[in-house]
């Protein structure tokens, strides 16, 4: 059995420690898999054992990440009725501006009143590293709270408090009873994990330490769905089978938190995201997470459906509905096929979500032999053999050849897309689709994160891809007019992992 | 019989007053009577547990994390076993001069705990901090959760007892909003004029008391060239049975308080009336 997750301390054990996660490596996916080594880790509990560590490379620079710290400003500041204060100097609250409008689209996009996220920063200065800050920490929940009249207060740590010891939880405790609600201290330094997903995985501790209700009356029909900003897909499909949503963490509300103990399941869209909160609350709520393939492609949506079906006692309708799916989507799939013959795609995402869309782009014919992930978790925290997301990419749709783990270097993208040639590029964490603009191929930054799911995911990703080859022209026209920021040295190399191979070139 | 529960200390005071030895034959005196026991050394020089190992090379849990990485260290790599069962853990930290040690205290403690050092079994724990609480970080073991009691090992010297006060005022912070207290002065003696007084006072201006006075024997420097705690080099010795009264003291102490720091010219006040200043001034 996998190691329980330990909700009783107060700082979120980081990926790599729980999971062996690498953000470099280079490969086929088959290799990747085999030396993941998925059943071996489940069993065994954790990195370390139960098989061989991942041979992590290791570049001698970086070129771009992003911090913890981001992913709780889009996670804890998007509660919408909590306020995220950054205990922090003023540059790690720069993620705010993007959050906003993310945050913004989201609200609108589900049907909530729009309005702006609530975040605060302490704006750390010198003299509050020398002395402490608990003082500022303190005016600005009592600020928070006057202003907002927040349900929750998240607070995140940053490098700054993390290297100078400063005691959030005395003062997150001292508040908490001041003011009757959770006031919950999250554990985010940047130099914590070498992978921001550990972000996620600190405000998923947070609420299931201090949000979560323990032993509520149990709601048979309600599904914990943790994701992001996405637009309402689940409810649709989920009524189906008379089940209703229960979206999390993004614009949810702390009322929405509470009840995740109450569901009869939990899923996700992406076992990066919902990995740690749905093993924790199975474990200690007793809230059975959906084990299966993720819900993309007709083999994914299937076994997620019907395991959906079988945990919360809904088969036939299960079956009913599956079966009316395939047949109200196939005859649009096959004309979709048709029009993206022969035509090569290239997947730059988050790690698990990388191989959910790999799976859809193969259903409709498209090609890809390539694909780039930010991070690679070997496991996920329930261990549990049915949501090894790589395998079943493997076992059900084949190998990509080259399959390459690399934390969002620009520099390593440019030999990638040279290796497969693609005629479009799916991406999420935008930053990188220029490049590919510049290289002449349109690139399809996929904003809403549920665009790919289920059956009728199949056709949505079908038509976005069209689109974005209805752009071709243009991007030609770009790559005749820019060049490229690196030397014909770097252009003409083969290996885009050299320098992590050879870091003594640098130096000639 | 009593529920069980597990006594977190942390011992303070000033840098060579004689902590990690005091603390290492309290905590083999407690082994005696038969307690679990487990020592976090919190000083990057690593040396708060050398009696109990018999002078073993502990490797320290910063070293183990830098050279085998954090998701594979296991708890037996960090953790030795020393006199009559006593848990030994080192934090260690950087050499001097680079690096931030008070970093290496919360990384330290907060892996122990993720490895599931704190086992059930556990009566004690104690942490052997460095000399002066200069950071957070030096703070961590008298956080939230962790240690509740705390002891300031003082002497009869001027300096010892400015750092007494000092730390004192750390542990009101701490104590003021929450469950930390203080559980007494332990005095290791310099055979300083009067020192008994002298610590009884300073002690009941602080809102605590004296609650062992250790005396001075060569036989601890002894006993540390040989790498062990008196306890265990010369048990039958005057001084292996003082460590064991103060064990019984500790393991009997219900005294704790929030302590009332005193003023610089408090201070100094105490020092006339016991004759300290007076004495220096003559020299």
């Amino acid at each position: 059995m996998p190691k329980k997750i330990n909700l009783d301390i107060v700082e979120v054990e980081n990926r790599e420690q729980r999971l062996g996660t690498i953000i470099a490596w280079s490969g086929t996916a088959n290799e990747l898999h085999k030396q993941s080594n998925y059943q071996g880790r489940g069993c065994g509990g954790g990195p370390g054992k139960g098989g061989c560590q991942l041979c992590e490379l290791e570049g001698p620079f970086s070129q771009g990440s992003v911090c913890s710290e981001q992913m709780v400003e889009c996670q804890a500041g998007h509660v919408r009725d909590a306020v995220l204060i950054q205990h922090a100097p003023i540059g790690c609250g720069a993620g705010q501006v993007p959050y906003n409008s993310l945050y913004r689209n989201g609200l609108a996009m589900r049907g909530h009143q729009v309005e702006n996220i609530r975040c605060i920063t302490t704006n750390l200065l010198e003299d509050d590293l020398v002395f402490g800050a608990s003082g500022k920490l303190r005016q600005s929940i009592d600020d928070a709270v006057a202003r907002y009249q927040p349900k929750a207060v998240f607070l995140s740590s940053s490098c700054a408090t993390g290297i100078i010891g400063e005691d959030m939880e005395s003062v997150a405790k001292e508040k908490e009873e001041q003011y009757g609600i959770p006031v919950i201290p999250l554990a985010c330094e940047g130099f914590r994990s070498k992978h921001w997903s550990t972000g996620f995985d600190a405000v998923q501790h947070g609420i299931l330490r201090q949000i979560v209700k323990h032993n509520p009356p149990k709601q048979e029909d309600l599904v914990n769905v943790i994701n992001l900003w996405g637009s309402d897909v689940f409810t649709p499909m989920l009524a189906n089978l008379n089940l209703r949503v229960n979206y999390v963490i993004d614009l949810a509300s702390v009322e929405d938190l509470e009840q995740l103990s109450a569901a009869a399941a939990t899923v996700g869209f992406c076992y990066t995201l919902s990995s740690y909160m749905a093993a924790a609350l199975e474990q200690h709520f007793g809230v059975p997470e959906i084990k299966a393939p993720m819900p993309y492609g007709f083999a994914g949506t299937d076994a997620w459906l019907r395991e959906i079906g079988k945990v919360t006692h809904r088969e036939a309708l299960t079956e009913k509905y599956i079966a009316a799916e395939h047949a109200r989507v196939a005859p649009r799939i096959e004309e979709l096929k048709e029009k993206l013959k022969g035509i090569k795609g290239y997947v730059a995402t988050g790690s698990a979500y990388s191989h959910a869309l790999i799976q859809v782009l193969r259903e409709l014919g498209v090609t890809v032999d390539g694909s780039l992930v930010f991070h690679h978790d070997p496991v996920y925290d329930s261990g549990d053999v049915r949501e090894d997301s790589l395998g079943h990419l493997t076992e059900n749709y084949g190998d990509v050849q080259h399959f390459q783990v690399s934390n969002r270097q620009q520099y390593q993208l440019y030999g990638f897309l040279q290796q497969v040639k693609p005629d479009f590029l799916l991406i999420r964490h935008n930053g990188l689709a220029p490049l590919a603009s510049r290289l002449g191929i349109p690139a399809a930054p996929l904003g809403d994160e549920h665009i790919a799911i289920g059956y009728q995911g199949i056709i949505n990703l079908g038509e976005s891809i069209l689109d974005i080859l209805a752009h071709k022209k243009f991007h030609d026209d770009i790559k005749k007019h820019v060049e490229l920021p690196y030397k014909q040295w770097w252009l003409d190399q083969k290996d885009p992992y050299i320098l992590a191979r050879h870091p003594e070139l640098i130096d000639d | 019989m009593a529920e069980h529960t597990l006594r977190q200390i942390a011992i303070y005071g000033k840098g060579g007053i004689g902590k990690s030895t005091t603390t290492q034959n309290l905590t083999a005196g407690l082994a005696e009577l038969g307690k679990q026991v487990l020592v976090v050394g919190c000083d990057p020089k690593a040396d708060s547990t050398r009696l109990l190992l018999g002078g073993l090379a502990q490797k320290t849990v910063l070293d183990t994390l830098r050279e085998v990485g954090a998701g594979v260290v296991e708890l037996d790599r960090i953790m030795k076993k020393g006199f009559q069962g006593t848990r030994c853990v080192e934090s260690g930290g950087p050499e001097p001069g680079v690096g931030c040690a008070g970093r290496g205290i919360i990384t330290s403690i907060g892996l122990l705990e993720r490895l599931g050092a704190y086992t059930d079994d556990l009566d004690y724990v104690f942490y052997d901090v460095l000399g002066d609480v200069v950071c957070g970080g030096f703070a961590m073991p008298i956080r939230e959760g962790k240690a509740k009691e705390i002891y300031i090992v003082a002497s009869g010297e001027m300096m010892s007892l400015y750092a007494a006060n000092n730390i004192a005022k750390g542990i009101e912070k701490y104590a003021k909003k929450g469950e930390v207290r203080l559980g007494g002065i332990i005095c290791n003696s310099r055979q300083v004029d009067g020192e008994i007084e002298l610590l009884e006072a300073f002690a009941e201006e602080l809102n605590t008391y004296l609650i062992y006075f250790v005396p001075r024997d060569n036989i601890v420097q002894r006993a540390e060239i040989n790498r062990k705690t008196v306890i265990e080099y010369r048990p039958d010795t005057a001084q292996a049975h003082e460590y064991r009264g103060l064990a019984k003291k500790i393991e009997n102490n219900t005294r704790f308080s929030i302590p009332t720091p005193m003023t610089q010219d408090r201070l100094e006040e105490i020092f006339k009336e016991f004759g300290l200043i007076a004495a220096l001034e003559e020299d």
